[in-house]
């Protein structure tokens, strides 16, 4: 499905995703995690990921020109 | 922990990590009905399961080498292309949709559900459940055989009726890494899971084994490198340990090539039984406390 709107939402959602990330990296988002304070790597690497794939999302879905 | 348990533990890990049986599961029963007293609380036993688990991802990595390199390859080739035009470009993204949901999963609930289920009872209990499960999936893979009219011909026949990993669908390979998070209740193995997923999804038995082993490793590697900086708190025996995790190693290695062949014709029915008639006896022995 190729779609240039898809595609910058995927963009938009990578952005949250990099955002998301950087918070639990440093430690400053503390939701949804086993201790309360302190940087969670794993989620931040999770979201990192996530960024990722989402990027990949948009260069797969956007339209090219001919 | 003595040196011969840690070995014996290393051994167990790597030896159960691939075969359908629940190494967590084992690794739960096993030094209780030994009325072996460490503690799993206790601060140098994540470090060891760390080892023990980089170990196993490491004789993965050793075992699919070249195909890592072609995978890795694919995956930037076709990230930076936004199309997918080969075989291993494909099985990158469908590794990469299968692992988002493990992870998603694995890093916001597996803490919580293992430290709910540790005990020896629920372990043996899920342990059954894991045998039924496997049961299960070789019955519905028999009565796909029997549409595709494929019962009265030799196995290895049967088995090429069958798709390879490459050219399963996104859906099913989110499906099949989602799965993996059930491998969070101990007894359940995620080997186990994913390749009846696999089968599921319409995979000869040896694909769905090489499928269910090229998605472990990325989850089990990050798992296991994020954990690295604990090896360097005081107190952990870093020698002994090393020596577990190759030994935990040398065995995922064999177990690895001995399913991969086995599978070319096998099924899960083994497993399946043996899970089934080990959690039965393990919750007896447990009960009896002998």
């Amino acid at each position: 499905m190729k779609s240039n709107t898809l595609a910058i939402g995927f963009g938009i959602l990578a952005l949250v995703f990099i955002v998301v990330a950087a918070l639990y990296g440093l430690g400053v988002l503390q939701i949804l995690t086993s201790t309360t304070s302190g940087p969670h790597v794993k989620h931040a690497i999770l979201f990192a990921v996530l960024a990722i794939a989402s990027l990949i999302a948009a260069n797969f879905t956007r339209e090219r020109a001919v | 922990m003595t040196l011969a348990q840690a070995l014996f533990m290393g051994l167990l890990q790597g030896a159960t990590e691939l075969f359908p049986v629940s190494s967590l599961g084992h690794s739960v029963i096993i030094p209780s009905l030994l009325h072996w007293k460490f503690k799993q609380s206790d601060p140098t036993f994540v470090p060891f399961l760390v080892l023990l688990h980089l170990g196993t991802a490491g004789a993965l990595l050793v075992l699919y080498r070249v195909q890592w390199i072609a995978i890795t390859r694919g995956f930037f080739t076709a990230a930076v292309r936004g199309r997918i035009t080969t075989g291993p470009e494909r099985l990158a993204m469908l590794l990469l949709t299968g692992t988002i949901p493990a992870g998603i999963l694995g890093v916001f609930f597996e803490t919580r559900i293992k430290s709910l289920f540790a005990s020896p009872y629920v372990a043996a209990g899920f342990l059954v459940v894991n045998g039924v499960l496997l049961l299960g999936f070789e019955q519905l893979r028999r009565r796909a055989e029997r549409r595709a009219a494929l019962e009265s011909k030799p196995r290895a026949e049967q088995e090429q009726s069958f798709s390879e990993a490459e050219r399963i669908s996104f859906v099913a390979a989110a499906l099949i890494g989602a799965c993996q998070a059930l491998a969070f209740f101990p007894g359940i193995s995620r080997s186990g899971v994913t390749i009846g997923g696999g089968l599921l999804a319409g995979l000869r038995h040896q694909e769905a084994a090489r499928f269910s082993f090229l998605l472990a490793t990325p989850v089990i590697l990050a798992a296991g490198l994020v954990e690295v900086p604990q090896l360097f708190a005081s107190g952990v025996p870093v020698v002994e340990y090393l020596v577990a995790a190759a030994l935990s190693g040398g065995a995922a290695y064999a177990s690895a090539r001995f399913l991969l062949r086995y599978f070319r014709s096998g099924r899960l029915d083994p497993y399946g039984w043996y899970c089934a008639a080990a959690g039965l006896l393990s919750l007896g022995l447990l009960a009896l406390n002998l």
